[in-house]
């Protein structure tokens, strides 16, 4: 049976970690080398690296996500997911081949749908991971873009719905409103998205403590908890958060 | 009758509660740490632990400057290890000690004693204070464990030193599965004290180079070499020298309990008072090594809702000296009062109790909810005046 | 020495990493004419069916990858790459594959509330024992992610089934040619364990 993932989210400005609240306000969390040394010693589920800096179209932004994932392959065997303004097939490509096994597409999903199915055509849908950063308003939740700093008029239900039709593997979903603040997941939203689509759903944006994740996994169909803040401000880790949701029935990963 | 805590599942055996990290109930809702020294009485096959042991010290006898080093607290496991090494094997250790600085008289008369009985040369570290000032408040803000700096060097510097004097062989004390489930009896066999593990569990999740660039500001810049003692040596060198870094429980049985008695009959080693704990329930002395013991305890009580006479109890429970009920009453009726030690951390940290309750509060391990005030004040130790004082709040 | 096959279309360098820290030699290379002097193979995989026979044919690997296999060398397909083992697949219109192992690769079907792709960390029934799952225990977790299974003609040639609201094969064998349908690179430490076994398998059973 397929178990329950929990993913450390490990967000990149410029060659260091960094952790704020409601995509502002960052502190340096550390390095990403070090990170990824403590998630491998830990058998960590998998790792997602987002560049936050990537989308202000800057090649050097995009060569620091690369070497972190470089060096991140050449420590750690587990699953890593990188994302931060990958607009182009040669990105992806560059990331597949520094050791990504999939890739968030975010800005580009909503500015060039196309490159959704172009690379779920080249790589495979399990490649492509969409990534919806959404916040909610006055005539409800609206995806925003561009590491949070543009609005759309998109809803974040029908925006799931179209990329999973072009190829979409899985759903990252990020409530900036919740970011940061460790005060619980959006579940309201991850339910509809989780019912609106078939594919994997991975949830983000919110967790303070193991309570909320089990929350996710009990409140919504949800398969994957991506968390920042819980392990960078909390005496967490992926271990301890692994026997926390067994005692409660989730479904968790066994290694021996 | 004294009810057990009431909002926590807990081992039916051992009765420590669901918020103790690493642990998993079974379908009996037995832990896996009940579970794994189950597995360590009835399973493993000390006797080819023990040819295993003799094997390991004879490959390294007279190949170096010493034939092994063993790193030292002076606590009751550490002593046992050096006492039973030396006695069975006659080697040549060098001991090393990291000092964190908490260091109370007991275990130094204890330390100065053994040492001078057994015979051995040793290295006693003691790391810049104004520095260790520093990780244990970034620390103790970040994950509120104040403990970082000491995590962090005793398991690192005694490799460091290996290096130094190019001495292969490390023995430590306990084995990791013996207290929690990152190892366990049923699945591992020999622990290794390696990177891995160091990473996993000693770090807190914070290496000493991210420790580094949190602590240096321009205000106050901290030399990075400041951070050496508390860095994990590179394990190319270690790999060359073929270390084997690994626990002495890894290769005999540990009974806490009989250990003490020989140390105590054979050394002269004392117990001590330690905070909050009643002396009568540790008569083996668990913990006295470090006058801020106390305050750890506390910290436990806050964010998951037991503390060090419920780890002693279950102990006691899975070595068949105590029964689950007593267990329960024991934990409830002394865990959690405030210590006396506490006052020394805040004026060490600068903070106040109410910045202290308000940094631990939140980082509690659901479902427990602490109510502060709820379980009074534990009573000072005989050499509660003899601790450092300095007093850094602001005024 | 340990050959990773480079034809464009698999995480090369996982691959190799996760050999070196078995402590094996592992390089890929792109020619197949040097297909001859590396005592073991892997193929690994990402992506379409399709395109990744497609730059086989075109780069002239079929041929090399047979004679490896002819001679009895050990032959590790990871997850496209075990798709590739297999006569067809169903992706983008029948496509023909290696045909080392009959059957077919179809898509991967389930019903609520599993989802597809399969992915995350899932476990092996295994329903026969071969040198490479030496010292992986039955419950034990590896990672998957796919869209695709593979359906052998032969259950002989099924190490181990897995489940996803359906039982589907996860590991495949015949001869000296083995199929992991998850990912042994990415599923450390269990994983790592698979990697050793293959290094140190002599190719007979």
């Amino acid at each position: 049976m397929l178990k329950k993932r929990v993913i450390p989210v490990l967000l990149i400005s410029q060659d260091r970690m960094v952790k704020g609240k409601q995509f502002s306000d960052f502190r340096d969390t550390g390095r990403p080398n070090s990170a990824v040394r403590i998630y491998s010693s830990q058998d960590t589920d998998e790792l997602v690296f987002l560049d936050i800096k990537a989308n202000q179209s800057n090649d050097e932004s995009h060569e620091s996500l690369i070497s972190v994932i470089r060096s991140a392959a050449e420590e750690c065997f587990m699953p890593l997911a990188a994302g931060g303004g990958i607009d182009s097939l040669d990105k992806v490509r560059q990331l597949i081949l520094a050791g990504a096994d999939k890739v968030v597409i975010n800005t580009a999903a909503v500015l060039n749908p196309d490159l959704i199915s172009q690379t779920a055509k080249k790589f495979g849908s399990q490649c492509v991971v969409a990534g919806i950063d959404y916040r909610n308003g006055h005539d409800g939740a609206r995806v925003w873009i561009k590491s949070g700093s543009v609005e759309t008029h998109l809803d974040p239900v029908s925006h799931a719905c179209k990329l999973v039709k072009l190829g979409a593997g899985e759903i990252f979903l990020n409530s900036i409103d919740r970011d940061g603040m460790m005060d619980g997941y959006d579940l309201d939203m991850a339910d509809k998205i989780t019912k609106a689509v078939s594919v994997p759903v991975i949830v983000c944006g919110g967790a303070g403590n193991f309570m909320h994740l089990a929350e996710a996994f009990t409140k919504a169909d949800i398969s994957a908890v991506a968390c920042a803040s819980l392990f960078h401000f909390g005496d967490n880790s992926p271990i301890r958060a692994r026997s926390y949701l067994r005692n409660l029935n989730i479904p968790m990963r066994t290694l021996k | 009758m004294l009810e057990k805590i009431p909002v926590l599942k807990c081992c039916t055996k051992c009765n420590l509660p669901e918020t103790y990290e690493t642990i998993e109930f079974d379908t009996k809702g037995v832990c896996n740490i009940c579970r794994s020294a189950e597995a360590r009485d009835d399973n493993t096959d000390w006797g080819e632990r023990k040819k295993l042991l003799d094997a390991l010290i004879e490959k390294h006898r007279g190949k170096a400057a010493y034939d092994l080093i063993i790193p030292f607290s002076g606590g009751k496991d550490s002593t046992f290890q050096l006492l039973y090494l030396m006695r069975e094997y006659k080697i040549k250790p060098l001991v090393v000690r990291f000092n964190h600085g908490f260091m109370r008289d007991t275990i130094a008369e204890n330390n100065l004693r053994t040492f001078k009985k057994l015979g051995v040369d040793v290295i006693d570290f003691q790391p810049n204070w104004h520095v260790v000032k520093k990780l244990m408040l970034e620390s103790f803000k970040r994950k509120t464990d104040f403990c970082w700096h000491c995590h962090t060097g005793i398991y690192s510097y005694p490799l460091r030193v290996a290096l130094m004097y190019q001495v292969p062989l490390v023995f430590w004390g306990e084995a990791q599965a013996d207290i929690t489930g990152y190892y366990d009896h049923l699945n591992d066999e020999i622990e290794y004290e390696d990177d891995k593990k160091f990473n996993m569990i000693r770090t807190l999740g914070i290496t000493a180079e991210d420790m580094h660039d949190m602590i240096n500001t321009p205000e106050d810049p901290v030399d990075v070499r400041d951070l050496t003692p508390y860095t994990f040596p590179p394990v190319k060198d270690l790999m060359k020298m073929r270390y084997c870094s690994v626990p002495l429980g890894s290769f005999i049985p540990w009974d806490y309990k009989n250990n003490t008695e020989e140390i105590k009959r054979e050394l002269g080693w004392r117990a001590d008072q330690l905070e909050g704990v009643p002396d009568e329930l540790n008569p083996h002395g668990e913990k006295i090594e470090c006058f801020m013991q106390g305050t750890r305890d506390y910290i436990k009580y806050i964010k998951r809702g037991y503390s060090r006479v419920a780890q002693i109890s279950a102990f006691d429970v899975r070595s068949g000296r105590l029964s689950t009920e007593d267990a329960v009453k024991l934990g409830a009726e002394f865990d959690g009062q405030k210590p006396p030690s506490l006052e020394i951390f805040l004026e060490y940290m600068g903070l106040t109790e109410e910045e202290f309750n308000t940094i631990v509060k939140p980082m509690a391990i659901p479902p427990y909810d602490h109510k502060f005030d709820a379980k009074g004040d534990a009573v000072k130790t005989w050499d509660f005046d003899k601790f450092y004082r300095e007093d850094n709040r602001p005024k | 020495m340990i050959g990773i096959i480079d034809y464009g279309a698999g995480n090369i360098s996982s691959v190799i990493h996760a050999c070196g820290r078995v402590g094996e030699d592992a390089e890929s290379f792109s020619d197949p004419s040097l297909a001859v002097g590396y005592d073991r193979l892997i193929l690994p995989g990402v992506g379409s069916f399709r395109m990744a026979m497609e730059q086989l044919n075109d780069l002239g690997w079929p041929e090399a990858i047979r004679a490896h296999v002819k001679s009895c060398k050990p032959f590790l397909g990871i997850c496209l790459g075990m798709q590739l083992l297999f006569d067809e697949s169903e992706e983008d219109g029948p496509t023909p594959g290696l045909g080392f192992i009959s059957g077919k690769v179809e898509i991967l079907q389930t019903k609520a509330p599993h989802r597809i792709p399969h992915v995350g960390w899932n476990s092996l029934n295994s329903t026969q024992t071969h040198p490479i799952m030496e010292g992986v225990k039955d419950q034990i977790d590896f990672y998957f992610v796919h869209s695709y299974q593979c359906v052998p003609v032969s259950d002989e040639n099924v190490l181990a089934t897995c489940d996803h609201g359906g039982k589907f094969v996860a590991s495949v064998a015949k001869g000296s040619v083995v199929g992991m349908q998850f990912h042994p690179e990415k599923s450390q430490p269990a994983g790592l364990r698979i990697l050793q076994n293959f290094a140190e398998w002599n190719g007979k059973c």
